[in-house]
């Protein structure tokens, strides 16, 4: 490194693969975080999350790619010296240790004053909620708690970066809740980069600055919150995120902002700036609180006829499962309860602003 | 305050439970009894017996045991043998499990998982040779013109032979080889246990390597070395063959020449007709086996209260 300005980045990875024999768990990840942002990654089970914290954290080697931390190539630095710290998805806390002793596992390692590790690691226990536990074996804990001392013996270290691995999974909604402000707080107080694995959606869509949703071993989208929400842009995203309804087409015509698809249930006007052309295969991705009971009498676009087949009570709003004339089984999500009978036909609407195209339709 | 009637309510059982669970104890019961505890009462029992026209008579003296102490540390010196034998079994013990244990670590850490079962058979290979075959091997290696001393003799260095035969070290060096094959299944099979998770999460935590030893692997292999240690002096007090064949039954010590306590029952067995003071010799050696045991645990305990 030659430049003296610090790097921008906390975090960097160009092209990180791991192979496992002749298995792809990482394929080519590509991810710049910057500093002390919240970076949240989803994915369902097995598409490699874990095994690109380890290899952040310096207990897996990547077959190939470079890592940096904060400018600094770390390829050739131990996992002892790494300036990063892994909250274990199953916790890995010592037996052989009460909870206090875990807690202040990371801090006695070097020469160290009693009473000033013996103070942080009672505002540590504070913080998550052990204090009254701290002679407590490992053993004798519940799940939630046990978390919460693996989270509290990476944070009391207090890394550059943390690599969390499911941290809250194990606790009830309402600690979950009161944790996620708390880590929140704690991560904008010390500016400290968040890798934040999560299967919650609401977890991660709330807490972070960007979200990276991983498939199969790759990046399929990295994006704000809000945009991954609104714009995913793969099918994969699109029926991962959110509750969108996915309806296959090619795209017949384009013209003034708008493209018209042809469905298997029937035409599809979705307004874009930047259609694909004319025979195109497509996604019309439209969320399942966009669609809406149409209204009578009036013709217009993007009505769909539809036979109701359930529905669900959320509480606040009511999840309705319909089929349309060919079959696809869509969603839409009401704050009202409609007067319609199980299996009885109906017409539901989209607004053309309100759906998005993905490409790759067959 | 409110009584609550006990007397009518019978203890829940859940429909898991069967009143046949009990019998799966036999199993552990007739071995207790069998091979345990019966000998041992018996044993106890014959120590407060008499002897009567070279006859022993069933009878509850404490006869035996004045005879023993009355000479305890002066004319029959079982009390110096005794305390020798501690001291014996107590290093051997130390030295053995020591040793072991390093073999052990190498076992489940530097070798490959699946070469590890082939290397543990092979560190236990001594095992599958007769314990006696062994002694009379030590004895060719050790003794004054032994292997040892012949190799020195042919460097020029026979002024710098070694005199180990019948010491009380050759007599550690028997037990250790004997022992050690065992020792190091048991400290093997404890280190296995140990979740590898745990040690990659100390390295992860900032543990150097010798960090990650000292703050796991070893506080997670107490239970093991506890073990171990405790089988290594219980076999060591026990034992009379090495010290009769590498000690020469009465081996150099600090205190002057002392066969081992065990050697000197085995020959108070053969050489005089008194079984009741036989037992009561033995039974004096189980005691302070008992004894030893319970000390190692206590030292143990504090040692753990004091380090977490
Ligand atoms: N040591 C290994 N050897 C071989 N394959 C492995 C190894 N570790 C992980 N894998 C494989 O790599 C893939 C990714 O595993 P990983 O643990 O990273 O998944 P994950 O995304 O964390 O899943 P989950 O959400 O269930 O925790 C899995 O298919 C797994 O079987
Ligand atoms: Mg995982």
């Amino acid at each position: 490194m030659t430049s003296a300005a610090p790097s921008p980045h906390d975090l960097e990875l160009l092209s990180i693969t791991k192979n496992f024999d002749s298995f792809t768990a990482v394929d080519s990840i590509n991810l710049k975080v910057g500093r002390g942002e919240f970076v949240a990654i989803m994915g369902p089970s097995g598409c490699g999350k874990t095994t690109l914290l380890r290899i952040l954290a310096g207990l897996e080697t990547a077959s190939s790619g470079q890592l940096y931390i904060r400018g600094k190539d770390v390829s050739d630095v131990p996992v002892n010296l790494r300036s990063t710290r892994l909250v274990w998805q199953n916790y890995a806390l010592f037996p052989h240790l009460d909870v206090a002793g875990n807690i202040a596992f990371g801090l006695t390692l070097k020469a160290h004053d009693k009473a000033i590790v013996a103070g942080k690691v009672k505002a540590m226990a504070d913080l998550v909620g052990l204090s009254d536990l701290m002679g407590r074996k490992i053993s004798q804990l519940s799940g939630g708690q046990k978390q919460r001392v693996a989270l509290a013996r990476a944070l009391v270290t207090e890394p550059d970066i943390l690599l969390l691995d499911e941290p809250l999974s194990a606790l009830d909604a309402h600690l979950r809740i009161r944790m996620q402000g708390e880590l929140r707080r704690i991560q904008k107080q010390l500016g400290m980069a968040f890798i934040y694995v999560t299967h919650n959606q609401v977890e991660a869509f709330s807490m972070a600055d960007r979200v990276v949703v991983m498939n199969k071993g790759h990046i399929e989208q990295i994006d704000a919150p809000e945009d991954m929400y609104a714009r995913p842009k793969t099918e994969f995203v699109a029926r991962f995120v959110g509750t969108n309804n996915l309806f296959p087409g090619r795209i017949q015509e384009i013209g003034h902002g708008k493209a018209i698809v042809h469905c298997a249930h029937g035409q599809v006007q979705v307004s874009t700036d930047d259609p694909p052309p004319v025979g195109t295969g497509v996604f019309v991705v439209v969320q399942a609180d966009k669609l809406k009971p149409a209204p009578t009498g009036v013709a217009g676009e993007n009505r769909l006829e539809a036979t109701v087949r359930g529905r669900e009570y959320a509480g606040s709003h009511n999840i309705y499962l319909l089929d349309l004339v060919d079959g696809t089984e869509v969603k839409m999500t009401l704050p009202q309860v409609l007067p319609l009978e199980i299996n009885q036909p109906t017409t539901i609407w989209f607004s053309p602003a309100h759906a998005a195209l993905i490409r790759g339709a067959a | 305050m409110t009584t609550v009637e006990t007397s009518a309510t019978k203890p829940m059982r859940t429909p898991n439970d069967s009143p046949l669970k009990i019998w799966f104890l036999a199993p552990l019961a007739i071995w207790l009894t069998v091979f345990f505890l019966l000998p041992l009462i018996f044993l106890l029992w014959i120590g407060f017996w008499r002897v009567e026209n070279f006859q022993s008579v069933p009878d509850f003296s404490l006869g035996n045991y004045a005879d023993i102490f009355a000479s305890f540390f002066s004319k029959s010196r079982y009390g110096l043998a005794l305390i020798q034998s501690l001291w014996v079994a107590i290093t051997t013990a130390f030295f053995a499990t020591i040793l072991s244990y390093m073999v052990a670590l190498s076992i489940a850490f530097a070798v490959p998982a699946r070469w590890q079962r082939l290397a543990l058979l092979i560190a236990i290979a001594p095992f599958w040779s007769s314990y006696v075959l062994r002694l009379y091997s030590w004895q060719t290696i050790l003794s004054r013109n032994g292997v040892i001393n012949s190799v020195l003799k042919q460097f020029g260095l026979a002024d710098y032979r070694i005199d180990l035969i019948y010491t009380q070290i050759a007599t550690r060096i028997g037990l250790i080889h004997y022992l050690a094959p065992i020792l190091i299944v048991i400290l093997y099979v404890s280190i296995l246990a140990i979740d590898r998770v745990l040690i990659e999460a100390a390295r992860e935590l900032g543990c150097t390597r010798w960090q990650a030893f000292t703050r796991v692997i070893l506080p997670l292999s107490r239970f093991g070395l506890m073990t171990a240690a405790s089988f290594a002096i219980i076999v060591s007090l026990g034992d009379a063959l090495s010290g009769n064949l590498l000690g020469g039954g009465a081996g150099t010590s600090i205190i002057g020449k002392l066969p081992t306590y065990a050697s000197m029952i085995m020959s108070d067995y053969s050489s005089s007709t008194n079984l009741p003071r036989t037992s009561a010799l033995a039974t004096i050696l189980i005691v302070v086996m008992v004894l030893a045991l319970a000390a190692g645990f206590v030292a143990a305990d504090r040692a753990r209260r004091r380090t977490s």
